[in-house]
């Protein structure tokens, strides 16, 4: 198609009028003819897709399409266990709460356990050779604190 | 001409200067009334559905033409207008946003229910298929007594040949009757890429309607 039907082919299909220029290279371009003669028929094809007549929505509608929000709203984590989120949100504070109170607590007596002195027999054992077995033990017997 | 048509792809429009006018969609009172709904406020979103419901429905009955299910339709568009509202960057228009949405929607229920049409049909046997069709009126292989619906059904096979882009502004620009210029300050776009977009969309459509018209047992209209 020539630059000079396509700048005033919207204007052809809207039908406005065309410029002399426009209608002048129509008659002595066939192929631009027969490629806006197209256009034109399609973009008329294209009517067919106005509505009839005039639709009125049912008074009711708003509510159903809030129905359909409902049901379409996608589910939170809270809702698959059946909670509030409002009070999943405190009982996921509360249980990290606990676990660090807890977990404080425990790694405290760590340290209580391990700040004592050692006693003589884990003394020993981490003294003694892997292989004698038999003397460590003579030596646990005989031990007199 | 199908050459010169595929050797100029791309029409310059050189001959007039198109200027741009940007529409501020967001300070405008619809803009306050979208910016309440995507902060959560209901009434809100009801007064948007109250104030496009006409127009969603007329678009939908224009496409669809089947009345039962056009409600069906519009409730769906409206909620995918709701979850997706916060989305909404103010470029175009609320309308034609919400417009693209429902045409989309109406091609995706076409597209279903012709699926759902084949899926039946490839469980009944060869005899039953023939039954079938005896008793309903097929577009495909036989012409309807109504020929303005044979002619409808055509323009939507045409129609769901071109991309999403094209399919909207093309019937915003001949079923919804709007202007170049109108068009361009609706989506935000320019006047020249309007016509561009558009000249590409009906080349497009006329090669479809080509290939549609070579196939068997298909009316034209």
């Amino acid at each position: 198609m020539h630059q000079v039907i396509l700048d005033r082919l919207e204007d052809h299909l809207s039908g406005s009028p065309c410029s002399r220029e426009f209608t002048s290279h129509q008659e002595s371009c066939e192929e631009c003819r027969g490629e806006a003669q197209e256009m034109k028929e399609l973009s008329g094809a294209l009517l067919t897709l106005r509505a009839p007549e005039p639709f009125t929505p049912s008074p009711g509608f708003y509510s159903q399409v809030s129905r359909r929000v409902e049901v379409q709203r996608p589910r939170s984590l809270w809702s698959f266990v059946w909670l509030e989120p409002a009070f999943g949100r405190r009982l996921a504070f509360a249980s990290l709460l606990t676990l660090a109170i807890l977990g404080s607590y425990l790694i405290t007596r760590e340290t209580e356990y391990s700040a004592g002195p050692p006693r003589p027999e884990v003394i020993m054992a981490q003294q003694a050779p892997a292989d004698s077995t038999d003397t460590m033990l003579a030596t646990l017997a005989s031990y007199e604190p | 001409m199908a050459s010169l048509t595929g050797a100029l792809p791309l029409p310059a429009y050189g001959g007039r200067v198109a200027v741009k006018t940007r529409v501020d969609y967001q300070n405008s009172q619809e803009g306050a009334l979208v910016r309440r709904a995507q902060s959560g406020d209901d009434v809100a979103f009801g007064e948007i559905v109250e104030r496009y419901q006409s127009k969603v429905f007329s678009i939908i009955h224009g496409i669809v033409r089947q009345r039962n299910d056009v409600e069906d339709i519009a409730q769906q568009v409206f909620a995918k207008v709701y979850f997706s509202l916060r989305n909404f960057d103010f470029r175009s228009s609320l309308i034609t946003w919400i417009y693209k949405i429902t045409v989309n929607e109406c091609f995706d229920y076409l597209r279903k229910k012709k699926v759902r049409k084949l899926v039946y049909e490839s469980d009944l046997s060869e005899d039953e298929v023939r039954r079938v069709e005896n008793t309903e009126p097929s577009v495909d292989r036989q012409a309807p007594a109504d020929v303005s619906l044979a002619r409808h059904d055509y323009v939507l096979k045409l129609l769901a040949r071109v991309s999403e882009e094209e399919r909207n502004l093309l019937m915003l620009k001949e079923v919804e009757g709007h202007s170049v210029e109108e068009l361009a300050e609706m989506t935000g776009m320019n006047e020249n890429t309007i016509k561009v977009k558009l000249f590409r969309a009906r080349q497009k459509l006329v090669k479809a309607a080509q290939r549609l018209d070579r196939a068997p047992g298909v009316v034209a209209g």
